[in-house]
C-alpha cells in the first residue's frame, strides 16, 4: 500500500514540474534543459531553511519561489535578446553550473554526501509523515499548481503566448513585447518547479545532487512531449505514464541495477516511438517545438 | 505623417536600399512598386523596426523612431502585413483579432490573474472584434481557425488585425497579391473606407492595375533606389521607371 502511495506522491511531484515546463516548452515554445536546475534551488533552499534555521515550509517553500523567480530572471534577461539557440545553450550551461555547485560545495550543500535528515513539514503542529498526510499534501499544490497555470493559459496572457509559439514576428507586428512574455513565462515557469523541488526534499527527507542533472531536466521535458505539449492535462498524465511503467520492470523481477539502466533505454525509446507515431504526445494537439520553417521566413521575410 | 530620409542598407555587398527619402501624408494612399529585388520588403522592414538601417532616419508624427523595436512602433500606430502571410493558423479569427487589441489589461501577467479587469476588457474587445470581423466581411469566420480561410479571406483578416491595433499608418506588402478579383475590389473598397477616416496607407504592389485604381500617390523603386515619385499618371510615364520595368 505505501509503495503505491509511494509512487502516487512522485506522480503528484513531478506532475508540478512537468506542467512548469510545459509553460516555457509548451505554451510559449520555448525550450529549456534547466529545469532540473529550478526544482534543485527549490529542494535546496528549503533543505537548508528547514536544518539550518529551523523554518517552517510555508516560509521554505515561497523563498524556494522567490530564490528561483529571481535567478531565472538574471540569466533570461540577458539570453532572451539573442535567438532561441542560444537561449537553449544558457539554460543548459545553467543547469551545469547548478549541478557543479551543488556537487563542490560541500560546506553549503554537503556536497556528494547530500543533506540528511530534513525535517517533516507540520500544519498546525501536526507533523506530516505518513504516506496518505503527504500524498494529500503534495496532491493540494498540485491542484492549487493546475489550476492557476489553466487559468493563465486560458487567459489573454496565455493567448500571447500561445502566439509566441507560432509566430514571433506576427505577435511583434501587433505590438507585443515578446521578449517580456518570454521572460516572465520562464520566471512563472522556473518559480514553480521550485515548489516542486521542495516537497521532493520535504517528502524524501534526504537530497543529494544526483537528483537534479540535465539528465533530470530532460526526463523533465520528456514527460512534457510524451505527454502532450500545450496541454497541462498532458504532463499530469505524461507523470503517470513515465513514472509507473518503469516500476512494473521491477515487478517483473529485474534486478535493480539492470532495471535503472532498462530505465534510461525505456525512456529514450519511448521518446523516438512518439516522435515518429504521435509527436503531438498523448494529449496535445500540434507537434513539439515551433512550426515549421519560421526561422528560415523570418531571415527572408524580416 | 511618415517620414523617411536617407535611408541606406547593405546586405554583404548587395545595396538593398540605397538612400531613400520619401513622406508619405496623413490621409493618403501611396504605392511603392519596382521589380523584385528592389528593396520594397526591405524598406518597409527598416521603417517598422525588423532590421536596423546603416544610414538614415524614419519620424513618425515628428517622432525619431531610430533605435525604436519593432513591437513599439506597432503600438505607436504603425500596423503592417506581411509578404509571407503571417497570423497563428491554429487560433480562430476572432482570437487573432483578441491578440491584436492594445492596452488590454489581461495582457499582464499580474492584472490577468484578477479577472474581473481582465474579464472586462475582454468582453469589450470582443464586440469591437465583431465590429471588425463585420467591416471586412468575415463575420461568420469568427471561430474557424485563421489557417481554414482562405488566402484572399487571411488577408481580409491580417488587415483587420491592424484595424484591431488601431494603426494609423498602415503598411501592407502586397496586400491583393494572389487574391481573386473579387476579393481584390473588396480589399480596394476597404481601403478607401479607412482614408475616409483619415487612416493612411503605404502599400506595396505588383498588381499594376489595382495601384493605379487606388494610389493618390505612386513611387518607384529600382535596385535600392527611388527612381520617382509623384502622381500616378505621371509617374508611369516617365522613361526611367518604363525601363526598370522593361530590364
Ligand atoms: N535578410 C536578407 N539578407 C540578405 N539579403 C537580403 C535580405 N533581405 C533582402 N535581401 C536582398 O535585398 C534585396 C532587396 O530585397 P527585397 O525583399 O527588399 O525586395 P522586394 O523589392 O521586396 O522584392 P519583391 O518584389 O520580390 O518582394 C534583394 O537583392 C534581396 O536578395
Ligand atoms: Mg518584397
Amino acid at each position: 500500500m505505501d509503495y503505491l502511495l509511494h509512487i502516487l506522491i512522485m506522480v503528484a511531484i513531478y506532475s508540478i514540474v512537468s506542467m512548469s515546463l510545459n509553460v516555457l516548452a509548451g505554451y510559449t515554445g520555448l525550450l529549456s534543459v534547466s529545469h532540473a536546475a529550478f526544482y534543485g534551488i527549490g529542494a535546496y533552499t528549503t533543505a537548508l531553511l528547514a536544518l539550518n534555521a529551523g523554518l517552517p515550509f510555508w516560509i521554505n517553500i515561497p523563498a524556494g519561489i522567490m530564490l528561483s523567480g529571481v535567478i531565472a530572471f538574471l540569466i533570461a534577461w540577458p539570453s532572451l535578446r539573442t535567438y532561441d539557440d542560444y537561449f537553449v545553450i544558457t539554460t543548459f550551461a545553467f543547469q551545469i553550473i547548478v549541478f557543479s555547485m551543488l556537487n563542490n560545495w560541500v560546506s553549503f550543500t554537503g556536497g556528494p554526501l547530500g543533506l540528511p535528515g530534513i525535517p517533516q513539514p507540520e500544519i498546525f503542529g501536526i507533523k506530516i509523515s505518513s504516506h496518505i498526510s503527504f500524498l494529500i499534501f503534495v496532491v493540494t499544490f498540485a491542484a492549487l499548481t493546475y489550476l492557476f497555470l489553466n487559468r493563465l493559459m486560458d487567459s489573454p496572457f496565455g493567448r500571447i503566448l500561445k502566439a509566441i509559439r507560432e509566430d514571433e514576428i506576427f505577435t511583434t507586428s501587433l505590438g507585443k513585447d515578446v521578449m517580456r512574455f518570454k521572460l516572465t513565462a520562464f520566471v512563472i515557469g522556473a518559480s514553480i518547479a521550485s515548489i516542486s523541488g521542495s516537497l521532493y526534499a520535504y517528502y524524501i527527507s534526504f537530497i543529494d545532487q544526483t537528483s537534479f542533472t540535465i539528465m533530470e531536466s530532460i526526463f523533465i521535458l520528456s514527460i512534457v512531449i510524451i505527454g502532450g505539449a500545450g496541454n497541462l492535462k498532458g504532463s499530469i498524465v505524461g507523470s503517470a505514464l513515465l513514472i509507473f511503467i518503469p516500476e512494473i520492470l521491477r515487478f517483473v523481477g529485474m534486478p535493480n541495477s539492470i532495471a535503472a539502466n532498462m530505465r534510461q533505454i525505456f525512456y529514450g525509446l519511448l521518446l523516438v516511438l512518439f516522435m515518429m507515431f504521435r509527436p503531438q504526445g498523448i494529449m496535445g494537439e500540434f507537434a513539439f517545438g515551433k512550426e515549421g520553417g519560421v526561422k528560415e521566413e523570418v531571415k527572408k521575410d524580416a | 505623417m511618415l517620414e523617411v530620409s536617407g535611408i541606406t542598407k547593405h546586405f554583404n555587398g548587395v545595396h538593398a536600399v540605397d538612400n531613400a527619402s520619401l513622406n508619405i501624408p496623413q490621409a493618403t494612399i501611396t504605392s511603392l512598386i519596382g521589380p523584385n529585388g528592389a528593396g520594397k520588403t526591405t524598406l518597409f522592414n527598416i521603417i517598422c523596426g525588423y532590421l536596423e538601417a546603416d544610414k538614415g532616419a524614419v519620424q513618425f508624427n515628428g517622432k525619431n523612431l531610430n533605435g525604436r523595436a519593432p513591437h513599439e512602433r506597432a503600438s505607436a500606430g504603425i500596423g503592417r502585413t506581411f509578404q509571407n502571410m503571417r497570423l497563428i493558423k491554429r487560433l480562430t479569427a476572432l482570437e487573432n483579432l483578441m491578440l491584436a487589441f492594445m492596452n488590454h489589461k489581461g495582457d499582464s501577467f499580474i492584472k490577468t490573474m484578477a479577472y474581473s479587469i481582465s474579464r472586462k476588457h475582454e468582453v469589450r474587445n470582443r464586440e469591437k472584434a465583431y465590429e471588425l470581423l463585420d467591416f471586412v466581411g468575415l463575420k461568420d469566420k469568427s471561430y474557424e481557425p485563421a489557417g481554414s480561410l482562405s488566402y484572399g479571406q487571411q488577408k481580409l483578416l491580417s488587415l483587420a488585425c491592424c484595424l484591431a491595433l488601431d494603426a494609423k499608418l498602415l503598411m501592407l506588402d502586397e496586400p491583393v497579391a494572389g487574391v481573386n478579383q473579387e476579393t481584390i475590389s473588396k480589399i480596394l473598397s476597404l481601403l478607401r473606407k479607412l482614408k475616409d477616416t483619415s487612416v493612411t496607407v503605404f502599400l506595396i504592389e505588383h498588381n499594376l492595375d489595382a495601384v493605379m485604381e487606388i494610389s493618390d500617390r505612386l513611387i518607384v523603386m529600382d535596385e535600392g533606389r527611388i527612381i520617382a515619385d509623384g502622381l500616378p499618371s505621371e509617374v508611369r510615364e516617365k522613361p526611367e521607371v518604363i525601363e526598370a520595368y522593361i530590364s
